[in-house]
């Protein structure tokens, strides 16, 4: 799983971007010393502060994009403010090292985007990429990893990732905590994309320029909005971003995966990623096939909540030498084993409340679970929980699990009916 | 010739220990070989008190200048004599005496209900029952083995319960012991097999009615109730054998206790609904039973229902709202 650069610590990406004409006479093949010396004067250090401890809560970079002072961040680098704007405040450092304090203007929380202003003018702003760029070409990118002042990263375009939730840059270059909302600039310093998440190992990932642009241009006009719409609009974002998605999950074209006597629903759309594996060890005396599919990306919402999580996956259990009764035993235990979400405070969600019945299908009859919970500051939105075994065997079942985070009910509903749908028994 | 009365020795409860009969007036009551009523009490002189009837035919004690008095109980003061009638009592040393006479008013003869529930005392019953429940217990634990399964671990789980059970079994006979002077053992362990038994077919009969009728919430009421219930019956057994109370106060005790077994577990229940948690709490029970049998809705039933859910979540998203700054 990524993660996504802006936790306590933020990298202050420094670029210096010369105006356009100068940056067309810019020599290719620049060297990273130049780079950094031309650019990095637009790029500025973020904190977001406690207003009653005055303690920075988080880190992150960002970079002026326009003359009129826009400064481009992650979503997730400004998202403590978003949540309970009356505790927090944005500081804005640049190259004259004065904190100034920052507004948001305007959010893209599907993309991880935040526009912020500051009443400074800037001395220059770095200009987005417009055009198409090659695979290799080399990318510079800039940062304040883990707070140790701004550094330079180089690394590749790799092209546009589609088994994310939306086409991501794929970067290979070292992205750490702290670089959030950082550019990634060509020789020529226009901004490719913008610093969001890494999995380690070079592979990092980045916001294409062009949903930069739509949320600059969103803002442009913008004067002062008051902080406290942002969460309705995150909402609304995600509200509209899971209904996109999740409208054609599990329709009836799903591809299906054979698992015993069961045909099962895997790999729904390109973003998803599917896992199998089978315990078959002769000390014990049952076979459990496993098979696990689930979005690889999600969206930031909080450092408590995400949105767009899918995940389902499937154990058959088979045995030759358990009786009903044994076999039953262990059935029971895999279906009612991990019923606990890992994340979740009582600010922000509600507690599960579940519904248990038996159901009858078109080919057999299952015990079937509902779970659900609410997230308290972005009404409408729910975590669920679908989970079914199936019924009438007695040495094999099938038990599988459906998790769904920020989605609206009635999806939760729909996908619950399809998904149910899509478990069917060969006699 | 028959005896004219009794001088009785009593224990710390009123219990007679010992009768000595009184062939004629006076008698000497001492420590001394020479004493018709001869106590073996160090705190007893050897010639203590004498009892001896006045012209009137009332008796009186009279203190023989002992050294440590004459009194009527252990908290009276010690007097020089002390008139007595049948039943009457007095105290020398550290021993209790009773006078009695032997047209002595008795208590009417009370009906013996032990003898319907010969079974219960029979030390075969406790040994056929504790049998039954061991196998029961081993026939549960292979039932729910999904490993290997091995002598071991078949027998070692049942084992430590019924080593529990004759503990438990014991500290009841030794309470029936120290109230009743009696162990009865047997009828202890056979109670308590009696309670093993009621919560297994509880939790059996709870669980297939949970699997069949998931929108009851069959578990947990047999959890709070059916557990309650089954502690209060099981008081009410040990009571019988290890008290002197009848049978509406061991009614109430049991009552009592079941009262406040469900109590507290209800009120933990409660405690625990109102904490907030990220589990998702349900109860997945699986049986092994043809489909056929099965009663089950439809999925768009299941879809419609779950509407509950929606309505509930709003409602605690509300409370969660109101209560926050």
């Amino acid at each position: 799983m990524k993660k996504f650069l802006a936790i306590t610590a933020a990298l202050l990406l420094q670029v210096a971007i010369a105006p356009p004409d100068l940056l067309d006479a810019q020599v290719m093949g620049a060297t990273t010393q130049e780079i950094f010396k031309q650019f990095s004067e637009h790029v500025v250090k973020i904190e977001v502060v406690e207003t009653g401890s005055a303690a920075k809560a988080s880190i992150g970079t960002g970079f002026y994009a326009s003359d009129g002072g826009h400064i481009v961040t992650n979503y997730h680098v400004v998202s403590k403010l978003i949540h309970t704007p009356d505790r927090y405040r944005i500081e804005v450092t640049d190259v004259s090292g004065q904190p100034i304090q920052a507004a948001v203007l305007g959010v893209d929380v599907v993309y991880d985007l935040a526009v912020l202003r500051t009443n400074r003018r800037p001395k220059g702003y770095l200009a987005l990429e417009s055009k198409g760029v090659d695979q290799g070409t080399r990318l510079y990118s800039l940062g304040h990893p883990r707070d140790l002042g701004l550094t330079i990263v180089e690394g590749t375009y790799n092209g546009l990732l589609r088994h994310t939730l939306y086409p991501k840059v794929h970067f290979t270059g070292s992205l750490n905590p702290g670089m959030s909302g950082g550019p990634a600039l060509t020789q020529a310093g226009r901004v490719v994309g913008v610093n969001v998440a890494t999995e380690g190992e070079q592979i990092s990932y980045l916001v294409p320029a062009e949903r930069v642009a739509a949320l600059l241009e969103r803002t442009a006009k913008v004067q002062e909005p008051s902080a406290n719409s942002f969460l309705a609009e995150v909402g609304k974002q995600i509200h509209a971003n899971q209904a996109r998605y999740l409208a054609d999950l599990f329709s009836p074209k799903t591809p299906s995966v054979t698992l015993g006597p069961y045909s099962l629903p895997t790999k729904p759309t390109e973003f998803f990623r599917c896992w199998a594996d089978a315990l078959r060890r002769k000390e014990i005396p049952y076979v459990a096939v496993t098979h696990d599919c689930s979005t690889d990306d999600y969206i930031f919402v909080s450092s408590e909540q995400s949105s767009g999580i899918v995940r389902f996956y499937h154990q058959l259990l088979s045995t030759e030498q358990l009786n009903p009764a044994q076999f039953f035993t262990l059935y029971s235990g895999q279906f009612q084993a991990g019923n606990t979400a890992v994340f979740g405070n009582e600010e922000e969600v509600t507690r599960f409340r579940c519904q248990t019945r038996n159901v009858q299908t078109q080919t057999g009859k299952l015990k079937a679970v509902l779970c659900a919970r609410q997230y308290v500051k972005l009404p409408g939105l729910y975590d669920a929980a679908f989970r079914v075994a199936t019924l009438g065997a007695r040495n094999v079942g099938l038990v599988t699990t459906l998790s769904l985070s920020g989605a609206s009910f009635d999806n939760v509903q729909l996908l619950t009916r399809r998904y149910m749908e899509n478990v069917k028994w060969r006699r | 010739m028959a005896p004219l009365g009794y001088v009785e020795r009593l224990d710390g409860k009123g219990g007679v220990v010992e009768r000595f009969p009184i062939e004629s007036f006076p008698i000497k009551i001492g420590r001394a070989y020479g004493n018709d009523v001869i106590l073996d009490d160090p705190y007893v002189c050897p010639a203590h008190v004498a009892i001896a009837p006045d012209e009137q035919g009332r008796l009186t004690v009279t203190d023989l200048e002992s050294v440590n008095g004459l009194r009527e109980s252990a908290w009276e003061k010690p007097v020089a004599s002390l008139e007595i009638r049948s039943g009457s009592q007095f105290r020398i040393g550290h021993t209790q005496l009773r006078y009695c006479g032997v047209d002595h008013a008795l208590a009417p003869t009370l009906v013996d209900r032990d003898s319907r529930r010969l079974w219960l005392n029979s030390p075969y019953t406790a040994v056929i029952v504790g049998v039954a429940v061991f196998l029961l217990l081993c026939l549960d634990a292979y039932l729910t083995i999904i490993e290997r399964v091995t002598f071991a671990a078949i027998v070692s789980e049942p084992l430590s319960t019924f080593a529990m059970l004759l503990l438990w079994s014991g500290l009841w006979a030794l309470a029936s012991r120290v109230i009743v002077s009696r162990f009865h053992f047997p009828q202890h362990a056979t109670i308590a097999c009696g309670a093993i038994i009621g919560f297994f077919l509880l939790s059996f009969f709870a669980e297939w009615f949970e699997f069949l009728f998931p929108s009851v919430p069959t578990l947990w009421i047999a959890g709070l109730f059916g557990s309650g219930l089954i502690i209060g019956a099981l008081v009410y057994g040990h009571l019988k054998f290890a008290s002197t109370m009848q049978r509406h106060s061991r009614l109430w005790a049991a009552l009592l206790v079941s009262a406040v077994v469900v109590g507290v577990s209800a009120i933990s229940d409660y405690a625990g609904r109102s904490k907030f948690s990220n589990a998702m709490e349900f109860t997945g029970i699986l049986k092994p039973l043809d489909a056929a049998w099965l009663p089950a809705i439809t999925i768009d039933e299941f879809v419609e229902r779950s509407q509950k859910i929606r309505q509930d979540l709003d409602a605690l998203a509300q409370k969660a709202k109101a209560t926050q700054p």
